[in-house]
């Protein structure tokens, strides 16, 4: 069986490709590792979801090595089994799109031209994406209406250019302390922006709308309201999706890759056959595939002869922060109204996208504020410690614990800013380690850079403000260099020129006329926001690209 | 199938095995698992026997489950000694002999050991998830803990456990 298109993945960056041509009529085949859940088998289990990670692989079956560097250029080396340290996200059809929460931001113009917006910044590797803004801006808007984003548009500095003035489909629900964070931001003559979220806030294309389950963020939805690629894309489209497929090689011939071979989990072994290959594994993964994938062709790793795969990986920079509101300073409305559950909070800030500390103007970023998690063990886990640092147990600890779930509640933001590209954050294959199928683990080599955290810092601080004017406590802030493994991309930068980038500006590689890359692996620099958006519209751009290929090959 | 059950009935026999409790170097005598962390469990959050919660089956689900380590679960049997050696190092009797003042003052100083704290630290987050995880895993009975905290859970909650 010869496919037209044989997709690898089945997350944000393959499922926009499955499901356009598909609907054009070409015969494609989805390889998922994971296993199918969907609206029917997602449920609230915090044991399951959020204890035992019940969607990502147990680390004694596959794991990463991961080298953590100090800005001396030392590195420590973590195996990730033992230490517990997880890269894993979503292993399921539809991927890691399904436990997204679905903050959508789209890039700014200046994020795809970093280097020449923003100057050199020495140790790193920054560069100008291959294409503008304007380019991708039909993208953002297709994802709008496909994927369906809520929200409401709102006028600020830093707003993208857009085609339509609105999004389709108007706000979420909001709790009514999204109104003193209004008023707080006012006072601070900040723009508090409502978050465009990709959770549809009524019935549309052939989804439900949201029904405020309190769980939104890590779980999957039940009612298909959240856009993830399976509920969006892979369920509107005839494309066949095999589950329990891990792709662990690919090979090539005279320039084509001709074939991907992958185990089933009990290891028996299958073969692929298609004209175009489309990977899309997670940053991590597919560089790791490709880098596995070494032949006589490509000695050095499939599609690899500039020698810039696995280079240049980023995650998004920044942290996170809280703080508390106590009944002991809030009127018995405001009580009520603090512990209305189900309700979103859905404000981000991004007067800071970028901003001048007196001696040049420096890249910030976005901050997105929501409240703590509902996972109640978690929350109560917190409490297990006095406040200086002993253990508590017995009637204090349960009183402790009563009083604060009860009386109280925490607003916790979280800051995206720009994981600077460095020499020492890349992603090769481990010399001895190997996962269950007996394939080298994937290398995460972990670097930041310096300016990394004093962006986060900056705009941390600003987070800060607005809680203190909201009359928040125990108002707290970390940010730090540890990467969080939901954001991550590089690894198969795009770019014009085939000796400095592993794909070209179509993100296709420079070496095969047949692979493309449509994760988040092809992105030079990640922008100050979440890259869900970003991933999807890409994809769908990458499409077009494709169906005018296969168009033009049915032709001949 | 002879070899699934031999590792059930190891499982199952893990809480009611023997744990040789040491006094120095020579043999104090022998507890199980079951008996320590029962008593142990009601001593750290009592509130869960007060919702009537039963937390110590709950350890036999931790015991068996496939997403724990091994190491993790060899821990929390580990512990179960630690905690009966220090009993009898203070009071020449197991913990589960002591009286309620006496366990108190066993769990002060154990707390203050970096490595008890931190094995009391396990505990108390499994018996946390007793309480209030999805009442089909057997501990947060008739959502006791989720009404205690005003919590409603999430919806839809599971049909069948995680195991």
């Amino acid at each position: 069986m010869m496919y037209d298109v044989c997709i690898i993945g089945s997350g944000a960056g393959g499922s926009p490709i499955a499901y356009e041509l598909s609907n054009a009529g070409f015969n494609v085949i989805v390889l998922e590792k994971g296993e199918l859940y969907d609206e029917s088998s997602f449920n609230k289990d915090e044991l399951a979801v959020s204890r035992r990670d019940m969607f990502t692989p147990p680390l004694s079956e596959q794991k990463h090595i991961i080298n953590e560097y100090s800005q001396s250029g030392k590195f420590t080396r973590y195996d990730g089994e033992k230490s517990g340290w997880n890269f894993w996200n979503g292993s399921m059809v539809g991927g890691s799109s399904n436990l997204m929460s679905g903050y959508f931001h789209r890039m700014k113009p200046k994020d795809f031209k970093l280097r020449s917006s923003y100057g050199e910044v020495k140790g790193a590797n920054v560069v100008d994406w291959c294409i503008s803004y304007d380019e991708l801006e039909p993208y953002y808007d297709k994802v709008e209406k496909v994927v369906g984003v809520s929200g409401k548009i709102v006028p600020h500095k830093y707003l993208e250019p857009r085609s339509n003035p609105d999004l389709p489909y108007p706000m979420l629900e909001t709790n009514e302390v999204t109104s003193w964070f209004d008023t707080a931001c006012k006072e601070l003559k900040f723009t508090a922006i409502p978050t465009p979220r990709a959770v549809l806030s009524q019935n549309a294309l052939g989804r439900d709308g949201c029904y405020y389950s309190n769980f939104c963020g890590s779980y999957g939805c039940a009612s298909g309201a959240k856009g993830s690629a399976r509920a969006a894309l892979l369920q509107k489209c005839d494309a066949k999706v095999i589950t329990d497929a891990f792709v662990y090689k690919l090979d090539s011939k005279n320039g084509k890759i001709t074939k991907a071979y992958y185990y089933t989990k009990h290891g028996v072994k299958h073969v692929i056959n298609a004209k175009i290959f489309v990977l899309a594994a997670q940053a991590i993964e597919t560089s790791r595939l490709l880098l596995n994938s070494k032949n006589r062709e490509f000695p050095n790793g499939m599609a690899n002869s500039s020698g810039e795969l696995g280079k240049n990986l980023v995650f998004s920079a920044g942290g996170s922060g809280s703080g508390r509101f106590i009944f002991e300073k809030l009127t018995k409305e405001q009580q009520t109204a603090l512990m209305q559950p189900g309700l979103f909070f859905n404000r981000s800030l991004q007067d800071w996208y970028d901003y001048n500390d007196g001696c040049c103007i420096y890249k910030g970023g976005t901050i997105d504020f929501l409240f703590q998690h509902q996972n109640l063990i978690s929350r109560v886990n917190r409490e297990m410690y006095d406040e200086n640092g002993n253990l508590l147990w017995g009637d204090k600890l349960a009183k402790k614990i009563e009083k604060r779930l009860t009386t109280s509640r925490v607003l916790t933001f979280e800051v995206f800013n720009d994981w600077l590209p460095t020499d020492n954050c890349n992603v090769s294959v481990d010399d001895e380690a190997k996962d269950k199928w007996g394939i080298p683990v994937g290398v995460i080599n972990l670097n930041s850079h310096p300016q990394d955290l004093e962006v986060g810092e900056h705009l941390a601080k600003k987070a800060v403000e607005v809680l203190e004017q909201m009359g928040a406590v125990e108002i707290d802030y970390s940010i730090s260099a540890s990467p969080p493994p939901n954001l991550v991309a590089g690894g198969c930068r795009f770019g014009d020129d085939a000796k400095t980038s592993v794909l070209d500006k179509n993100c296709k590689a420079h070496d095969l006329e047949n692979l493309y890359v449509t994760d988040a692996s092809f992105m030079p620099t990640g922008g100050s926001v979440p890259y869900t958006w970003t991933i999807y519209a890409n994809s769908f751009r990458v499409a077009d690209v494709i169906r005018e290929e296969l168009s033009k090959r049915m032709k001949l | 199938m002879q070899q699934f059950q031999r590792r059930a009935f190891l499982q199952a026999g893990f809480l009611s095995s023997a744990v040789i409790v040491m006094n120095g170097c020579s043999v104090f005598g022998v507890t199980t698992s079951r008996d320590t962390i029962k008593d142990l469990q009601n001593d750290l959050f009592p509130k869960a026997k007060e919702l009537g919660i039963n937390t110590s089956d709950y350890i036999g689900i931790v015991l068996k489950h496939s997403r724990i380590t091994r190491e993790d679960k060899e821990y929390l049997k580990k512990g179960v000694k630690w905690l009966n050696e220090y009993a009898v190092d203070m009071y020449k009797k197991q913990y589960t002999k002591l009286l309620s003042d006496e366990r108190q003052k066993v769990l002060e100083g154990f707390a203050k050991e970096r490595w008890g704290e931190s094995w009391l630290d396990t505990v108390l987050r499994y018996t946390f998830e007793a309480c209030f995880g999805d009442p089909i895993y057997g501990g947060n009975n008739d959502k006791a803990g989720w009404n205690w905290l005003a919590f409603s859970g999430g919806e839809p909650r599971p049909k069948k456990v995680f195991l």
